[in-house]
């Protein structure tokens, strides 16, 4: 690893901490409460895509191990659960296993709003109102900040279904997409690697290859919603038993944000949880103990919410006309 | 050799789909739904194709040891060029559909670096620029003072490229021999 000084950078650090104001400012107006956590925590929710960072703390001959948090989700929810309302961190995540490139690193800021009492879209307009807000503070400062930044128009999501998306940029009909055999059928027609596979495997070349890059490209940014079930992660199922109540958005082919109608059957999440463990032992993870009074504080009962997260150091990448997220950095610590 | 896909690097070599592969970008992603991928960018040594995959990043990608070796371009006939290790006298051949238009500006005794893999030569890697000197052009019209305005010339190899107005027969020329485009005069 090295540790680099990057004053160069200064420039864009500036306006990432204009716009980290910003935020701030938009969501106490708005009445959400700024909640400072822990990183360090001894049990984590169980998540397979992702690895985490394990230490340990000592005294004596004694070892308590710890992890540093993947996202603030599961205190957050504790809190939810015993009636915070509505809430919003603003802090450092930690993923291991995931070199740094311009969309990525191992340390950075996360963004996660909760909003009590609403579903997934009406989240969404909420951080479009946000969006616009930052919009109007950067360009009222843009001459004085001497950015470049590419013009998009904040008036409005583009909104587009998963299966409308595969059917208009992968040739992907919706009773293909949701029909494991028609679906590795028309992958392997396309092309694409399908032996030994899972259909998430397959699904993510596809999406990444053919629907991602053309997203948030037509000027406004987009919102592309109802994943399929196998993509549910801590997300309410829709009625149709196939999508789940998540929708991601995108600025120019970048994914900025993730957002759940919040799944509050602690069954079903004790359930996900097992499934979820499972995976990351046959993935040989780190075997994190899992965050037992997480169901408890669901088992109490999480109100009925939605939670976004949003990756801060590209959203400030976005608003300041960067093109990688480590520009923005004073230290930059990399392989 | 083995490796994760998650640790290509841009200029190695793999083998994909039997056929052999050199990385041109290769970007970390992980998408937080299903498993962290390798976005690449990879161009088939023999056919020149470039095509976009997605790897899993803990998915198994065989790295193929290719060698890259200064060689001397003989000479061309109508099928294929002809090349030589100076080392070790060792002749090799491509045919002129592997180099593609790269063909007509090579020039006769000019070094290139060829890609080796198990006694045979895979490709050659295209110079940035190769000088060649102009053998035929129109002299420029009077007067003729359009911004920009080109004409073709005719280059030593036989290749023709469009040139701007002010280049005369005998002046030498850089060109960007993948693209066939003229990127500057150059002093004698």
């Amino acid at each position: 690893m090295k540790t680099q000084t990057k004053i160069e950078n200064l420039k864009y650090y500036k306006i990432k901490i204009l716009i980290s104001k910003t935020v701030e400012n938009f969501l106490e107006k708005k009445g959400y409460l700024k909640i400072d956590l822990p990183v360090l925590s001894p049990v984590l929710i169980p998540e397979s895509y992702l690895e985490v960072f394990e230490t340990a703390f000592r005294y004596f001959d004694k070892k308590e191990r710890l992890y540093l948090t993947p996202s603030p989700e599961l205190f957050l929810k504790r809190l939810l659960a015993y009636g915070i309302g509505n809430c919003y961190y603003l802090g450092k995540s930690f993923r291991n296993s995931e070199p740094n490139s311009s969309l990525h690193s191992f340390e950075f800021t996360l963004l996660e709003i909760y909003k009590v009492g609403v579903n997934y879209f009406q989240l969404a307009d909420e951080v479009l109102e946000m969006l616009q807000y930052i919009d109007k503070k950067i360009k009222t400062q843009s001459s004085k900040l001497k950015i470049k930044f590419k013009n998009i128009n904040f008036d409005k999501w583009e909104k587009i279904s998963v299966a409308e998306a595969f059917e208009k940029y992968a040739g992907i009909l919706e009773k293909e997409l949701f029909n494991r055999q028609l679906f590795f059928k028309k992958a392997r027609e396309k092309g694409y690697r399908v032996e030994g596979f899972t259909y998430e495997d397959v699904w993510s070349q596809i999406y990444t290859q053919e629907i991602e890059p053309h997203l948030g490209g037509n000027g406004y940014p987009t919102l592309i919603y109802n994943y399929p079930k196998e993509f549910a992660a801590l997300a309410k199922l829709n009625s149709d038993g196939k999508t789940a109540q998540r929708f991601e958005f995108y600025i120019n082919g970048i994914e900025l944000g993730d957002c759940y109608t919040e799944l509050t059957d602690y069954q079903e999440q004790e359930k996900r949880f097992k499934e979820e463990q499972e995976k990351r032992k046959k993935l040989k993870k780190i075997n994190h103990p899992v965050d037992k009074g997480f169901i408890e504080a669901l088992k109490y009962g999480l109100p009925p919410c939605s939670g976004i997260a949003i990756g801060f150091d590209r959203l400030a990448m976005i608003f300041s006309g960067a093109s990688s997220i480590n520009d923005l950095k004073l230290i930059d610590i990399k392989l | 050799m083995k490796t994760n896909a998650g640790n290509l690097k841009k200029s190695e070599f793999i083998s994909y789909q039997n056929q052999i592969w050199q990385i041109q970008k290769a970007e970390f992603y992980s998408p937080g739904k299903g498993s962290a991928l390798m976005k690449t960018k990879i161009k088939n040594v023999i056919s020149n194709k470039v095509i976009d995959v997605t790897f899993k990043s803990n998915e198994e990608v065989e790295i193929i040891p290719i060698e890259t070796r200064e060689l001397m371009f003989l000479y061309k006939d109508n099928e294929s060029l002809y090349f030589m290790d100076e080392k070790n006298y060792e002749q090799y051949s491509l045919s002129k559909q592997t180099v593609g238009e790269m063909a007509d500006f090579l020039k006769e005794n000019s070094k290139i670096y060829g890609l080796i893999f198990e006694d045979k030569l895979l490709n050659i890697r295209p110079p940035l620029s190769v000088v060649l000197t102009i053998v035929k052009t129109e002299e420029a019209v009077k007067g003729d003072t359009v911004t920009g305005a080109k004409k073709e010339a005719i280059l030593e190899t036989g290749a023709k490229v469009m040139v701007p107005l002010f280049l005369k027969t005998g002046d030498k020329i850089s060109v960007n021999p993948e693209t066939g485009e003229y990127t500057g005069k150059v002093n004698n």
